[in-house]
């Protein structure tokens, strides 16, 4: 990670907030770089919102420092649109219309990039246009609010849980959004989410914040890689073949679960290897699943919650 | 003051295309109106049964002239814009705080400080607006339905137009200075309360709790800015120019309250904003 203040769109430092006895951040650091979708995962109360809230000087903390795009959040409005906000309580005026409600955000911005035509097509609400914000769906609401976005050019936005109360092709729609205007604008995104297999295809970056502060922060390809993969294989031979696997070095037998896999732990080996491996000392397989590492294994993982 | 200026931008363009601040600017106006009709309707029959059995009296002079239902459609309009401007000062913000519309405007582009200073000036407005609705509606319908002029019994002025006139506008006067300290309560109980139902229902308790409670009060109530405005249990000083308007020589003007109406009020609205302005930036928005 490049510690260049130029390369940084956000830096946490030892961030402490409480409401009254109860802490809710305890010595939090982070940093985010300009261009990276950075996901910020953790379990309810685990205090998302709140460190989100701090970063946009939308609520004070009790210490540690926060620059964001070189402004502290105090001073958020100096940064003139460059960085933006969008809540899981959609921010829009509910007597407005939705064209109204971006028409009244383009007052924010200094050099509006797009029409509002233009994010209304983009994010599928044209067909609402007319309508007031009160009367829209959930999911239109969040449409518009994202919408409201991408007038101005952010050079970050910060999202909380931009998937929920989304259909399929909301979803869909956002995902694509996000990457797209990461790829081609170079928007850093900071994504606070409990949908961790979305955070997995777009993120280039995960933060696990498990009681008040970062368990892990590193590119997702780090993360991924030191959950290993694991292989539930099934045989008539079962310790003929827990024999054989103790003698691969990079293989390591875990146990057999109640329904007679065996669980195999695997390091810099595939599984081709081990098939092979397997197959030479005549160990007849009947059945091999390979479950790669996935975020939610590493979440669990962190926040001590039992797989399912 | 960042972004004052968007903000203000801001705050008219919602006013424009909502129903509240319409509202604002048109009810004290419509209230006066409906108030006319109803009078002249009572009074036309009133005045047909007097000239059926001969009676003319001091009464019927006083009765026909238009100053003093000028200034009663004042009052009763002043009286209905300090409520709704208390009631839409402690709800502008504590809306905005509660749908989130504030967020948006402190994140991108406007300082804390200045939202709340645009709220502060864009009411300014809407009051202003309302207030010369209110006296246009007012003249023109005293004007429509009674004669200006000054009042006479038995060939001897009792008050000229001139004095009329000064004396309207003095009370006027009067009784808007406490209007933006109205408005600074509004805003700053928008700020302290925790959702906009709230804001509205605590200011518009305490407004009428004040206007209940101010005769108990004895001399603390002049250093109350309620106190002078014209409400339901008016002890405005426009409540004495509609008696002075219609010659009435009984008005005593203690000229030690109409020092205090004029130097309380705006103080106050001063000590209101710098406890918003402290409030709001410790509060989580």
């Amino acid at each position: 990670m490049s510690t260049s203040n130029g390369a940084v769109a956000l830096s946490i430092s030892g961030l402490n907030k409480s409401y009254g006895d109860f802490e809710v951040i305890s010595n939090l650091d982070l940093q985010i770089q300009r261009g990276s979708i950075h996901g910020l995962v953790g379990l309810n109360g685990s205090g998302k919102t709140t460190t989100l809230e701090c970063i946009l000087g939308l609520q004070s903390f009790n210490s540690g420092s926060i620059t964001i795009l070189d402004k502290q959040p105090s001073d958020l409005h100096l940064a003139r649109g460059r960085i933006v906000g969008i809540f899981d309580t959609p921010s829009l005026h509910p007597n407005l219309t939705v064209r109204q409600c971006l028409q009244h955000a383009r007052l924010l911005c200094d050099e509006p990039t797009r029409t509002s035509e233009q994010v209304e097509q983009l994010l599928g609400i044209d067909r609402f246009k007319d309508f007031k914000i009160r009367h829209l769906s959930l999911g239109n609401k969040r449409r518009a609010s994202i919408a409201q976005a991408l007038l101005g050019s952010p050079e970050l936005i910060v999202l909380d849980e931009p998937f929920s109360g989304l259909d399929a092709e909301g979803v869909d729609d956002v995902l694509q959004l996000i990457t797209h205007l990461n790829r081609a604008e170079g928007t850093a995104f900071l994504l606070s989410s409990h949908q961790l297999p979305y955070l997995e295809q777009i993120c280039s970056h995960i933060a696990i914040l498990h009681k008040g502060s970062i368990a892990v922060s590193d590119a997702i390809a780090e993360l991924l890689k030191s959950t290993g993969t694991e292989i539930l294989l099934r045989t008539p031979q079962a310790d003929a073949a827990i024999t054989s696997i103790d003698g691969i070095a990079t293989a390591q037998y875990s146990h057999t679960d109640e329904s007679d896999y065996l669980h195999v732990q695997l390091g810099a080996m595939d599984s081709a290897e081990l098939n092979r491996r397997l197959v030479a000392d005549a160990i007849a397989v009947s059945e091999m699943i390979l479950q790669r590492g996935s975020l939610g294994k590493l979440f669990r993982e962190i926040t001590h919650e039992v797989a399912p | 003051m960042n972004g004052l200026l968007t903000a203000m931008k801001c705050e008219v363009f919602v006013a424009l295309r909502t129903f509240s601040s319409k509202l604002i600017v048109l009810t004290p106006a419509l209230v006066v109106l409906f108030q006319f009709l109803l009078l002249r309707m009572t009074e036309a029959g009133q005045s047909a049964r007097d000239n059926l059995l001969g009676n003319n009296s001091f009464e019927d002079v006083v009765a026909n002239n238009a100053y003093g239902y000028f200034v009663d459609g004042l009052s009763t309009g002043l009286t209905m814009l300090g409520l709704l401007m208390v009631a839409q000062a402690s709800y502008s913000f504590s809306f905005d705080r509660d749908t989130g519309a504030a967020r948006h405007l402190l994140i991108r582009r406007v300082s804390r400080s200045s939202l709340i200073t645009a709220k502060l000036i864009h009411l300014h407005i809407l009051a202003s607006l309302s207030v010369l609705l209110l006296i246009a509606v007012s003249y023109l319908m005293s004007e429509l339905f009674w004669d200006f002029g000054a009042i006479v019994e038995d060939g001897f002025e009792l008050i000229g137009e001139n004095e009329i006139r000064a004396e309207i506008a003095a009370g006027l006067r009067l009784a808007l200075i406490p209007l933006p300290a109205a408005i600074g309560f509004g805003i700053f109980i928008s700020v302290c309360a925790q959702s906009a139902t709230q804001a509205v229902t605590t200011a518009l308790g305490i407004t009428l709790a004040i206007d209940i409670f101010k005769t108990m009060l004895g001399d603390i109530a002049y250093y109350l800015y309620a106190s002078f405005q014209p409400s339901l249990i008016d002890q405005s000083y426009l409540q004495d120019v509609s008696r002075l308007v219609r010659g009435y020589s009984d008005v005593l003007n203690a000229e030690r309250v109409l020092e205090l109406n004029t130097w309380v009020p705006l103080p106050t609205l001063v000590l209101f904003f710098i406890a918003t302005l402290w409030l709001l930036k410790r509060k989580k928005m």
